[in-house]
């Protein structure tokens, strides 16, 4: 094995937290690659033979990563709770700019006090957050679990029951609005990955459907039941493009 | 010769502190440096010293800096921080006193 595929395979394996961190070490392990490489051929060794000798005293690439993984591992979860959490910010930030607007439209459209729109806010505060959690609690599971769809819904469906005893014990006269939204994000983001256009309007739609069919109105808005599904579809698609400003911006953290 | 690889991991740290309680060294320094003074009988994967180096040096007991030696080669060497200097001694009145115990139990033993 060649030394900078050494160095790149340790490098790959060790998920090392930050840019330069990950610099840095690949110049280290270069540097001292090069020095038993250098003694190897004084002793008079070809290259093949010095390549051989460098690969059996440094040892395999993924036991050295390994060792790496575990010293950085609290640096790296402690790096990944904060990520998400800034995440799950700006996604409860969007949901709320959304349908916010949503509703502002509607009620100017409709001739109505914006105010008496904002009569239920404590209870849509709940509903954002729900969005958010429903949204990044599947994306979560899609990167822990990119081979396995049934596993990938296992954050989901834990959050899910997690939010269900919370709501069901601060509101729970009106558990069902954040419940519905929780889902319909959730089902939204499941049914974006399906490669057909607009079928993810599906996934935000049905759970609506079917909590209206369940519970009735869930919110003093419901007598536009479009509207609301207008809110979680475009918030979805504002989600799906945060979710990929953050891939950009923390990929490498997340590979 | 080939010791237990746990028995190495457990006294690499030692080992790391005590030679760089000397001097301020490089990891291709001190891998040298252990064969020397062992006269070849250490012998480990020389990769597995990185990650050691790098905990000791989250801990706080080392800290590091490149330098350009005389053939303009950059190397990273590690030098002891007072709390590392501590460790330093800390471990090494350890291991006696831990070699000791063995020792004395293993000559029971034999006798």
């Amino acid at each position: 094995m060649h030394l900078d595929r050494i160095v790149s395979r340790v490098i790959l394996l060790a998920r090392l937290p930050g840019n330069k961190r990950r610099c840095e070490v690949e110049k280290e392990l270069r540097s001292h690659l090069d020095d038993l490489a250098e003694e190897a051929r004084s002793q008079g060794y070809d290259d093949e033979a010095a390549a051989r000798i460098v690969r059996m005293r440094f040892g395999e690439p993924e036991e050295v990563a390994a060792g790496f993984a575990s010293v950085y591992a609290p640096e790296r979860l402690a790096k990944r709770i904060l990520q998400s959490a800034i995440l799950v910010a700006a996604s409860t930030m969007a949901a709320v700019v959304v349908i916010g607007t949503v509703q502002s439209i509607a009620a100017i459209c409709t001739a109505t006090s914006i105010v008496s729109t904002l009569r239920d806010i404590h209870l849509e505060l709940f509903g954002f957050a729900a969005i958010a959690a429903g949204y990044c609690s599947l994306y979560a599971g899609e990167r822990l679990f990119p081979t396995s769809p049934v596993r990938a819904l296992l954050p989901s469906v834990t959050v899910g029951l997690w939010l269900a005893a919370v709501f069901g014990w601060l509101i729970p006269q009106h558990a069902a609005l954040p419940l519905t939204a929780f889902t319909c994000a959730a089902s939204g983001r499941l049914l974006q990955r399906v490669p057909i256009p607009f079928v993810w309007f599906v996934g935000t739609a049905l759970p609506l459907l079917v909590a209206w069919a369940l519970f009735g109105r869930l919110i003093s808005g419901w007598q536009f039941p479009w509207l609301v599904w207008l809110g979680l579809t475009i918030s979805c698609k504002a989600l799906r493009e945060i979710v990929r400003l953050f891939e950009r911006l923390f990929i490498e953290d997340f590979a | 010769m080939q010791f237990d690889r746990e028995l190495l991991k457990g006294s690499i740290a030692l080992l790391i502190l005590k030679l760089l309680s000397e001097r301020d060294m490089y990891g291709y320094e001190i891998i040298q440096e252990s064969v020397r003074r062992s006269q070849d009988a250490f012998e480990f994967k020389e990769g597995t010293l990185y990650p050691a180096l790098h905990q000791l040096h989250k801990r706080g007991y080392l800290r590091s800096e490149w330098r350009t030696g005389e053939n303009g080669k950059q190397r990273k060497y590690y030098s002891l921080t007072a709390a590392g200097r501590k460790a330093a001694r800390r471990s090494e009145q350890e291991w006696f006193s831990f070699t000791k115990v063995v020792n004395a139990i293993l000559s029971k033993a034999s006798s």
